[in-house]
């Protein structure tokens, strides 16, 4: 998968480099509008993360000219409005996906992929680990080919982990993927583990093998190893 | 009442009170002057009288209706005095056969030796006559200033104070949001040119203030946001790279909990600060019925997490004014604090009706005073880990938008009502 990160903020940047750049994900980084729009009318790209606010320009032109000359291009806007407003502007002219600032970067990586699935695949398409084989379009999750039946939260946390395997997601930040802004609830960590705890089991009742390790303190790592 | 209708009344009051006295005063001069002249008459009749006898004429040849002689035969004390009364006679005018007011001379005179009394009448304007004068008269010209001052001030009112109206009406109109001074109307009025000039003034440094305050309140929310951004993702990072011990994961846990809660806070302020400033504006109506369903969803999942009994009960196809967003963050925020402040194996209702949404709800008896419970940082335990305004915002987005809310608690129910008609 091959990005491009338009952001002005270089330490932001430096972050999402760094986070994403471990993985399979081969990053560019432009630091301002007229260097992004130079990179965008010269090279192709899967994705593009938008920082709407840049000092020399609107992020919303940038966006207007990635739809007219790379139209198969997802587009990730990140802004540090949540204003309804700006929101909905960007997803009207043909955004992906829209993240507020602060944002925590396992989630970043994971919508990045489900709008990688959705644009390459047209959504049908089925991620795996190991034997455990997940289609994000049906809802259908199959350990060594036998089907299991996940509640939404469920597969919602599944698919979070596989798009951030080997990486270590803290409670909170999991909590805030299933339940967005309703988390502030101080006892949103307790629920995180009942779904861990629920999910484990019912991957290992079908011979699944667990690799979701608790990491003490912090919260959860699923890895091959 | 007007200024103008004031003005006028109290001149008429004023004019009514002069007029009184002028009347009296008029009556009074009136009065003297008539008698004067009647007196003067009097004499001007007995002297031509006096010298007719004089010269021989016999009495009985002068005497008529209004001119009594008589000898008298007794020596009269001094001749001079000339009395003057008023008397009750017949009319001089021989067709005209009644009494009437009459004004009479009577003297003595020592004519040829012999003393004659004269007693000289003549007609004479009546008190009543002059009091009625007076009054009419008078009257006449109080209709007259009278009809005269209205007529004035409505013509100041449609002239003069126009421009004084439109200003108001202009300043009635003037909304902070729209951001436009209004140009005020020109007026030859020194008065009311320099009360338009101050006012454009005023609201034109209260638009700078309100613009001001309000870049600022954004933006110190929005350039908190990067920073928090760029210190979340770091921490994301150091977890990731290096082989913490328990220890140091759980303070770096914690210090992401704390960022989180920062920004969370920052947005909030925010909000309040974007509801307080209206910046929503109430759109047109949409289904509430349909956001409360699908928000409430959510909350349910979490609330059964907790061990809690959720009921709703959702009347179908309720519609509301409002900013859906609002109604969004309205719902969430008194469902989260249902949740929050409640007992073990506790439960929830959320009530919708045409008229109110109620959310009720078990729980520990409020820790502050209810009537505080709005206000904002108003928290239970200073530990909790809530923002403390989620019912800072309930309270303000029902403000602005005229929604009144009533919060009642009894006997370890909790019970929060909005009313969905607006008053």
């Amino acid at each position: 998968m091959k990005l491009l990160i338009v952001e002005d903020e270089k330490a932001l940047m430096d972050n999402m480099l760094s986070y994403l750049g471990r993985g399979d994900i081969v990053c560019e980084a432009a630091a301002n509008f007229v260097e992004a729009e130079t990179k965008l009318l010269s090279f192709a790209y899967d994705i593009v993360v938008l920082d709407i606010m840049l000092p020399d320009g609107n992020g919303l032109n940038l966006l207007r000219l990635l739809k007219d000359c790379q139209p198969e291009a997802g587009v990730l806007i990140i802004s540090a409005k949540n204003a309804l407003d700006d929101r909905v502007l960007g997803l009207e002219l043909g955004a992906d996906d829209y993240l507020t600032k602060p944002f925590h970067l396992p989630e970043l990586n994971a919508r990045l992929k489900a709008i990688f699935r959705r644009r390459k695949f047209q959504g049908h398409t089925s991620i795996q680990f190991k034997e455990i084989v997940v289609n994000t379009d049906t809802y259908e999750v199959k350990v060594h080919d036998v089907p299991i039946t996940l509640t939404l939260k469920e597969h919602e946390l599944l698919v979070f982990f596989i798009a951030n395997k080997n990486r270590v997601l803290t409670k909170q930040t999991i909590a805030e993927h299933l339940w967005g802004d309703s988390v502030d609830l101080q006892d949103s960590f307790d629920f995180v583990y009942q779904h861990i705890k629920n999910l484990r089991k019912k991957i290992t009742a079908s011979g699944g093998e667990d690799y979701i390790k608790t990491i003490y303190g912090l919260g959860y790592k699923m890895s091959e190893a | 009442m007007n200024l103008l209708a004031k003005t006028t009344i109290f001149t008429l009051l004023l004019a009514m009170i002069a007029f009184c006295i002028g009347g009296i005063r008029m009556y009074q001069t009136f009065q003297y002057e008539v008698k004067r002249e009647t007196d003067f008459s009097l004499l001007e009749t007995f002297w031509p009288l006096e010298t007719a006898m004089e010269s021989g004429v016999p009495a009985s040849e002068l005497q008529n209706r209004m001119v009594f002689i008589s000898e008298v035969n007794q020596v009269m004390p001094a001749d001079t005095l000339y009395q003057f009364t008023d008397t009750l006679a017949l009319h001089p005018h021989p067709k005209i056969n009644r009494k009437d007011h009459l004004r009479l001379l009577t003297t003595s005179r020592n004519i040829n030796g012999q003393w004659y009394r004269f007693k000289v009448m003549n007609v004479f304007i009546e008190q009543s006559d002059v009091r009625r004068i007076t009054k009419n008269v008078l009257k006449d010209l109080f209709i007259v200033l009278g009809g005269m001052l209205i007529i004035f001030s409505i013509l100041t009112s449609k002239l003069l104070l126009r421009p004084f109206k439109e200003t108001m009406q202009k300043i009635k109109t003037f909304n902070l949001q729209s951001g436009k001074v209004p140009d005020f109307p020109k007026t030859t009025t020194t008065e009311f040119r320099n009360l338009n000039g101050f006012l454009g003034e005023m609201l034109e440094k209260n638009r700078r203030d309100y613009l001001t305050l309000k870049e600022f309140s954004e933006n110190a929310s929005h350039e908190m946001q990067t920073p928090l951004a760029v210190a979340s993702g770091k921490l994301e990072l150091l977890v990731e790279s290096s082989d913490l011990n328990l220890d140091q994961l759980s303070l770096v846990q914690e210090a992401q909990q704390a960022l989180s809660h920062l920004s969370k806070l920052g947005e909030a302020l925010l909000l309040l600060t974007k509801i307080e400033n209206q910046e929503f504006a109430p759109q047109t109506s949409f289904n509430f019925s349909e956001i409360l369903r699908k928000d409430v969803a959510n909350f349910e999942e979490l609330a059964n997490l907790k061990g809690l009994d959720f009921q709703k009960e959702i009347a179908p196809d309720i519609h509301l004014k409002l900013d859906p967003g609002l109604a969004k963050i309205l719902v969430s925020n008194l469902l989260k604090n249902a949740i929050r402040h409640n007992l073990p194996d506790g439960w929830i209702k959320v009530i919708l009706q045409k008229q109110r949404l109620s959310v009720i709800n078990s729980g520990p008896p409020p820790a502050v005073s209810t009537d505080l419970l709005f206000e904002r940082f108003q928290k239970s335990s200073q530990t909790s880990k809530s923002l403390g305004l989620g019912l800072a915002i309930v309270k303000k987005i029902c403000q602005v938008n005229e929604l009144p809310i009533i919060y009642h608690y009894e006997d370890g129910i909790h019970n929060i009502e909005i009313g969905l008609r607006k008053p």
